[in-house]
């Protein structure tokens, strides 16, 4: 092989070697289907971070867990692998434990679920960062009802995030605003959806709204979360207007 | 072995200052206060087992009597039978106060039979415990020489005084290798006449003993008398089948028993392992890293084993000997057979981790033992390039959470068949979950659920026990306009429903069938919550109850 062929040759070997792998490592963020969301966050749900949710208010919770669920059926969806769900007793009290039936209903299939119950906040976050080591797992859901998870939990899990490509979910029963290292927080309420034509209830829909995001500005969005094809659907746009540096002077808000 | 002053060893190792006076330990037999127990010293003031207490306080009015305990003393004979798990892992009990050892194979580690016998001896008697132990070829023979047999006098505990005959050694007739090998079952050749080539000299030793050395039933013992049979010797020349006849087949089967014609297998008080490897330690060891360090070391000798056989282990067990006696015994399982070294010991470190106090080394451990409990068929992978299978990696990871936080809180839902909502899917541990169903689990409830709507019929979380909430309704079935659930009054802006699922055949609300009906809430502010009603409106003194089963997204 000469000088000039070797680094076809390597790039075509790499190819060969990525195609064999169980992992195809995919650094590419997640897509949401949501234009402005996803230019927002730079492309998409960031991987090999951990992200905050937290309801609105107290009655939406559903709303909340509703959410994570999503982005985890989005996260598992490609690549075929499980979810795993961290709760605490008292979250459990709080929020119900998850119903396989509902769950496969809205997206996520049951036996792609693992369900750990720990008993304290420790032991939640504790596997949470073992969790997030094993690269076998597409994302990892943690149901707090507290505070406990401060700066050093978060920064904690954030480092392990990042050792492999699967998204960290950090779901606070009660939002609250103590600092944190995670990439995003959205708090999410429940909204009334489009009802259908017979007078049927309406699509699952969330009023998301991105609080803190490391990668761009804040937003607020609202969406429909469609359970039989598996997307979001953006759902009358509230506008909102464009980020300071790519408005030009004179454009009326888009 | 025989400890044949278990309950006063107990009761002085309790509290010393009983150690030189002579102490009895009574207990009410048929209404009289009788001695069940003594010590060596009183003993040796001619008092006896059956001796009335009255009697006994009579002659020596210093005797100390102490009620008898029973449950005391069968937990002290698991202690040390816990305790002898050091020498071999098949301990039987006898009690009670006896226990059976099977060393075949054990020995060579003690240097010699005799070796263990007396290490076993000393040691005991370090602890306060009193104990004759005698080596032999048959339970039987043993149990006889050990209670009967002819020795120097009661000081027996320490190495045997050069006047008295030593307990007679038999050979080990079962080669069983101490790592690496199940135990085969025992094989005695039969052998029709008297005596028995090798270990002829303890069969010779039984003799002269009295026939209560053979185990026999009290009933038969003074009909024996009276033919005048009295010692071993005397029956073992006559014809079987009249001495079955007469005395019953149970007492032919106690002398096969004895002189090995006969198997006798020892019950084992805790499972044999399949596979073990242990390590002694001169000096005794107590840090954490150090005893992680020798489980990895035991760890690699185990996986060499295991691989010969082509075997991987599903449950592990590390005993760890305290040097003050006691045993620590962590068990971990799997999920799938394994036998690498790293991850065996990253499950240990798991469990120790939670276990704290319960792993308390106390002065030290010398003995540290890691065995295989469960084996399973388990053939090498040829493992990709990249290393590493999802599955494989998923399943330890199920593996080390159950060894932390135990193992019914790694659970996975499984679908049931049936129309109780709380029933319809439970959890399961997740190393179980793979027997059952997994193939398209809940599509048969989605089928039967599937509705053309826009919300998901079924709620994403459910309440293990249903919230009861307060209800505003049209009567008699129609759906709530209002509800108060925690303490927060709600309005409902939709409902749909309703779905009424009738409860089990079983349950009857006088005489009708309970029912449920469940509505999918939205309520003004856009949550939704899946509440039902129990029972029917009938009049006004008797409302029907609402609960708040689930949340939806």
């Amino acid at each position: 092989m000469t000088g000039a062929q070797a680094p076809g040759a390597l790039a075509r070997l790499r190819q060969t070697l990525e195609k064999n792998e169980y992992y195809q490592h995919d650094n590419a963020p997640l897509k949401l289907g949501l234009t402005r969301a996803e230019t927002l966050l730079g492309g998409g749900l960031a991987r090999r971070a951990l992200h905050e949710i937290s309801p609105q208010a107290p009655i939406h919770l559903g709303a909340a867990c509703g959410f994570a669920l999503a982005l985890a059926a989005l996260a598992g969806k490609d690549t075929g692998r499980d979810t795993l769900l961290i709760q605490t007793e008292i979250a459990r009290f709080e929020a119900g434990a998850p119903y396989g039936i509902g769950l496969d209903l809205f997206g996520l299939p049951a036996r792609r679920l693992l369900v750990l119950r720990a008993r304290r906040t420790i032991d939640a976050l504790f596997a949470m960062e073992e969790a997030l080591k094993c690269r076998a797992l597409a994302s990892v859901i943690a149901e707090l009802p507290d505070d406990k998870a401060d700066l050093t939990a978060t920064r904690r899990l954030s480092l392990a995030a990042r050792t492999h490509d699967g998204i960290g979910l950090l779901l606070r029963q009660r939002s609250t605003s103590i600092p944190s290292a995670a990439m995003t927080r959205w708090e999410v309420a429940a909204t009334a959806g489009p009802r259908d034509a017979y007078g049927g209830a309406g699509t699952t829909s969330f009023l998301l709204s991105l609080v803190k995001n490391r990668r761009g500005p804040c937003g607020r969005f609202r969406v429909a979360w469609s359970h039989h094809e598996l997307a979001f659907v953006e759902a009358d746009p509230v506008v909102v207007a464009a980020p300071v540096a790519d408005r030009p002077a004179d454009a009326a808000i888009a | 072995m025989w400890l044949r002053r278990l309950p006063t060893d107990r009761l002085t190792r309790r509290s010393p200052e009983l150690a030189g006076q002579p102490l009895a330990v009574v207990a009410t037999i048929r209404s009289a206060r009788q001695i069940t127990a003594l010590n060596d010293e009183a003993a040796r003031l001619g008092l006896r087992a059956t001796m009335g207490l009255a009697d006994a306080r009579a002659m020596y009015p210093q005797l100390v009597a102490i009620d008898a305990d029973d449950d005391a003393d069968a937990a002290t004979l698991n202690h040390i039978a816990d305790w002898c798990d050091r020498y071999t892992p098949l301990v039987g009990l006898d009690p009670p106060d006896g226990l059976f050892l099977d060393i075949s194979g054990c020995a060579h580690l003690f240097g010699g039979e005799d070796g263990l016998r007396r290490d076993l001896i000393r040691r005991l008697a370090a602890h306060g415990f009193h104990a004759r132990a005698v080596i032999a070829d048959t339970p039987g023979c043993a149990w006889a020489l050990a209670r009967y047999g002819v020795s120097s006098s009661f000081a027996d505990d320490e190495t045997t005084s050069r006047s008295a005959p030593p307990p007679e050694r038999g050979r080990s007739t079962r080669e069983a290798r101490r790592v690496g090998v199940n135990m085969p079952s025992f094989t005695q050749p039969p052998s029709p006449t008297l005596p028995l080539s090798g270990g002829g000299s303890e069969q010779r030793a039984l003799l002269p003993l009295p026939l209560a050395a053979l185990r026999i039933d009290p009933d038969i013992a003074a009909p024996l008398a009276q033919t005048g049979l009295k010692t071993i010797g005397d029956v073992i020349d006559l014809p079987r089948a009249p001495l079955a006849a007469r005395f019953g087949q149970d007492f032919v089967r106690r002398i096969d028993q004895a002189f090995g014609r006969e198997d006798e297998p020892i019950v084992p008080r805790l499972p044999v392992p399949s596979f073990l490897v242990e390590q002694r330690f001169a000096e005794p060891i107590g840090r954490e890293e150090d005893v992680l360090g020798t489980i990895l070391h035991l760890a690699h000798e185990l996986a060499r084993a295991m691989e010969r056989h082509g075997k991987g282990a599903r449950r592990l067990q590390v005993a760890l000997f305290r040097t003050d006696g006691k045993v620590v015994r962590i068990e971990i399982g799997t999920s799938e057979p394994m036998r690498d070294p790293a991850r065996i010991q990253r499950l240990f470190l798991d469990r120790l981790a939670v276990l704290g106090d319960e792993a308390d080394p106390g002065f030290g451990f010398d003995v540290i033992r890691l065995s295989a409990l469960a084996v399973e068929s388990f053939e090498a992978v040829q493992t990709g390039l990249a290393g590493g299978d999802p599955a494989r990696e998923i399943a330890h990871l199920i593996d080390r959470l159950m060894a932390r936080f135990g193992a019914e809180r790694v659970q996975r839902l499984v679908p049931q068949d049936t129309h109780l909502p709380e029933l319809a899917s439970i959890a399961v541990p997740a190393n179980t979950a793979r027997s059952r169903t997994e193939t398209a689990p809940h599509a048969a409830a989605q089928e039967a659920l599937f509705q053309d709507s826009r919300i998901p019929t079924r709620p994403i979380r459910l309440f293990e026990r249903p919230e009861p909430v307060e209800a505003i309704a049209q009567v008699p079935d129609g759906p709530p306009v209002q509800f108060k659930w925690r303490h927060v009054t709600h309005d409902v802006a939709y409902a749909e429903g309703p779905e009424s699922i009738a409860m089990q055949w079983w349950r009857t609300d006088q005489g009708l069938p309970v029912t449920r009906d469940y509505f999918r809430i939205e309520t003004r502010q856009g949550a939704r919550v899946w509440l039902y009603r129990e029972g029917i409106y009938q009049d006004r003194d008797n409302p029907p109850h609402w609960f708040l089963h689930g949340i939806f997204a």
